[in-house]
């Protein structure tokens, strides 16, 4: 370290001047490196970095709306994509099964009739809250068939360990041919 | 000293035009990306354009499925109640005993005079209020079916079905035989079958949590407990909130239809 000499006042203050330019930039690298971090993994790697809030009385799910239980489970919207509607409550998801096809814009939709919940689609990047007064909105797609496992994630009471659901990714031709009969699709028993 | 601190703050002072404007011009810059560019990149529609951008990020409640088509409506009756954790409780619950106690001579024949059966019809002697009037409610509006409840509930208002509920909620349970055995319970019954989706009996119905709207289970008849488990089990009883019940019933094995039932039927 540099002593500083009691002989000249001003070199102190010229060093001390050095020493806080030098923090400066080193703190503004650091919010700068924040701020790129953010803007990286918000482009490139988050599935919904903002959110899409819309609201809905979790006491009235069951009664009416697209959360009635005869509105649950994958239907074939006019563009040819795919809107899958859920519902976690204490200790299941309803539909359990949910099947969709592979290679299609799906639009996931879901929320909560009691607690908080969450999903996890296993081999997959969806992650998502299900929460109670909330409809959870997001998109994906899935490349290939497989059947992925899609527990819920947040501890939502004793019961939670038996809260799980199955994802089943069948191919197109297979889902278009489940689907011509029916206009809510599940793969419940 | 005065002097010096009013220099400080002055638009003279470099370090200060500096720190604060530096700030500032992360703080726009930080608004920008998380207001505007980030909401901007995504493929939605509806975070397009500045003001929905920064609507979108900002959480302001909106409707994000715009081309759907319309909801399917159930083939077969749902229930319809309306469950909130309040909705039974609060001032006028001893004029609703004393209504409900003589609504409730209309019950005695099968549900016995104290709200303990001798007919392998549920006992509702300490039943939780919210069950029961769920499964009134659902008679009156056809969601559960019956031959005999049915006409039982016609013409009952919704406040008779309450002070029924608040009744029979208020009446001592009957004392359970296996109160005393400290054996330990049922695997269904305290761990379910995580594995395969079943969750413990326990964990809605009473020994080790209460879900809104799940009753009380023990002492039940067993011919009644058998026959609605199955029932759910094979869809038969449909009127569970958002299939809560059938998700579970039509995992179990016969084996464990016949454990939890005989559990609850004679031992607690």
């Amino acid at each position: 370290m540099v002593q500083a000499s009691p002989a000249d006042p001003h070199d102190s203050a010229a060093l001390t001047a050095r020493i806080e330019k030098r923090w400066a930039l080193m703190v503004v690298s650091i919010v700068a490196l924040l701020v790129a971090m953010v803007i990286f993994t918000g482009l490139h790697w988050a599935m919904m970095p903002p959110s899409r809030v819309e609201t809905a009385d979790p006491t009235t799910l069951h009664v009416s709306g697209e959360f009635v239980e005869s509105n649950l489970g994958s239907s074939v919207e006019a563009d040819g994509s795919v809107t899958v509607r859920m519902i976690g409550q204490q200790y299941s998801f309803t539909p359990q099964c949910i099947v969709v096809p592979a290679q299609t814009p799906i639009t996931f939709r879901a929320t909560s009739a009691d607690v908080v919940h969450g999903m996890l689609i296993t081999g997959t990047n969806i992650n998502s809250m299900i929460e109670p007064g909330y409809i959870s909105t997001f998109k994906t797609e899935f490349d290939k068939p497989g059947n992925h496992l899609m527990p819920c994630h947040e501890f939502c009471g004793v019961g939670h360990e038996a809260m799980w659901a199955n994802v089943k990714v069948v191919d197109k031709g297979t889902f278009s041919k489940m689907a011509a009969d029916t206009r809510r699709l599940t793969c419940d028993l | 000293m005065n002097d010096k601190r009013s220099r400080l703050v002055s638009l003279r002072n470099p370090w200060f035009t500096t720190s604060v404007g530096a700030t500032l011009a992360l703080f726009l810059f930080s608004a920008f990306v998380g207001f505007i560019w980030l909401p901007s990149a995504q493929d939605d529609a509806l975070f397009k354009g500045l003001l929905n951008a920064i609507c979108g990020a900002a959480g302001i409640p909106r409707t994000w499925l715009s081309e759907t088509n319309p909801p399917v409506a159930p083939k077969v009756p749902l229930s319809t109640v309306i469950l909130t954790p309040e909705m039974l409780s609060g001032p006028g619950m001893r004029e609703s005993v004393g209504r409900g106690a003589t609504l409730a001579l209309r019950c005695t024949m099968c549900h016995g005079a104290r709200g303990v059966s001798a007919a392998n019809t549920p006992n509702l002697a300490g039943q939780y209020s919210p069950s029961i009037y769920k499964e009134l409610r659902d008679f009156q509006t056809g969601a559960r079916t019956s031959a005999i409840m049915a006409p039982m509930v016609v013409g009952l208002s919704d406040q008779d079905l309450r002070d029924l509920s608040i009744y029979y909620a208020s009446l001592p349970r009957e004392p359970s035989p296996g109160a005393d055995d400290a054996s330990p319970a049922l695997g269904i019954v305290a761990t379910g079958s995580p594995m395969r989706n079943i969750a413990p009996c326990g964990s809605c119905h009473g020994s080790l949590a209460n879900k809104l709207g799940a009753p009380w289970l023990s002492p039940q008849p067993r011919a009644y407990l058998k026959s609605q488990l199955e029932a759910f089990a094979n869809g038969t009883r449909h009127n569970d909130v958002s299939g809560q019940m059938r998700n579970v019933a039509r995992h179990m094995t016969q084996d464990e239809i016949n454990a939890s039932v005989d559990y609850y039927a004679e031992k607690r």
